[in-house]
């Protein structure tokens, strides 16, 4: 008998369905960064605003990589469901905070997913993504990094703080080298 | 109605209600059940089960609304529907998830350079 379902894709069912839950994974978090730079926004928070508005593309960038590899594999992508999200911060430390914790969680679930890639033999969809795992490393790096810069800077040099958070990077990713 | 079967449809997984066959020649999955053919991409019928899989029983057997005592599935690329009760509900997620169980072994045994004997 035919092997039909192996015949139209190479991704197992299993893989699909946890890719789909990624791709609303990373829609949700560009939904999150976009209602932080709407805060940020609206506090005067100009350089803040710009760095969760870039955050904000580039998680519907990673949900796009997803979204055409699957579709390439010849597996089914679905456009997720974006549940509402929080628009009000307490302050520019809570937003911070909200942004760790999504990127600690979107690391959880790309591990548990090469997990699952292992289990079922889809290497290919294991190597897609580990270039997730370098970037998962960075985003946790510069949220942390942020925070501590928070806590540094003395709370009535807003300006300052405000410029200083929209400039941390992460240069020193020893999968780079 | 398995009195007709095409000689190309291979049975691949039954139960007193209905049966799963799979044709080769047309890449194509059958469902019969409720006195009905319908012919499945690998795709569609994946996608038929999951369909099937999520419907809430549990909403359906606690509801007194009457919208609640059938549900009804729009077959994929199809104008057909399927409307059903929760028994029939019940006894087609049998047929389905049986009929996956047997395809994925049927992978299995690919993937380890084995095949299923074909039948006579
Ligand atoms: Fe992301
Ligand atoms: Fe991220």
């Amino acid at each position: 008998m035919k092997d039909l379902a192996r015949l139209r894709t190479a991704i197992k069912e299993s893989v699909e369905l946890a890719l789909n839950q990624q791709i609303q994974m990373e829609m949700v978090s560009s939904s999150k960064y976009l209602a932080m730079a709407g805060w940020c926004d609206r506090n005067g928070l100009d350089h803040c605003a710009g760095f969760f508005y870039k955050q904000s593309d580039e998680e519907r960038h990673h949900a796009m990589k997803l979204f055409h590899y699957l579709c390439d594999q010849g597996a089914t992508a679905y456009s997720p469901e974006v549940p509402a999200v929080a628009q009000e911060f307490d302050s520019l430390r809570s937003v911070f905070e909200g942004a760790l914790e999504q990127e600690v969680s979107v690391t959880d679930s790309i591990n548990r997913i090469i997990g699952i890639c292992r289990r079922e033999s889809d290497y290919a969809t294991e190597e897609l993504l580990k270039w997730y795992v370098k970037e998962q490393m960075e985003e946790e790096y510069i949220a942390r990094r942020c925070l501590e810069l928070i806590d540094q800077i003395p709370s009535d040099q807003i300006y300052y703080l405000d410029k200083k958070l929209a400039s941390v990077t992460y240069d020193g990713n020893v999968f780079d080298e | 109605m398995t009195s007709n079967v095409p000689t190309t449809y291979q049975e691949v997984f039954r139960t007193d209600k209905g049966v799963v066959y799979q044709c080769d020649a047309s890449y194509r999955l059958i469902l019969e059940f409720w006195n009905t053919r319908t012919q499945f991409s690998a795709r569609d019928f994946a996608h038929f089960r999951r369909m099937v899989e999520t419907i809430d029983i549990r909403q359906m057997a606690l509801s007194t609304a009457a919208s609640d005592d059938v549900e009804i599935l729009t077959l994929p690329r199809s104008e057909r529907c399927y409307v059903l009760t929760l028994c029939e509900i019940v006894h087609l997620r049998e047929l389905l998830n049986g009929a996956k169980l047997m395809l994925d072994l049927n992978s299995m045994l690919r993937e380890c350079g084995c095949t299923l004997p074909q039948p006579a």
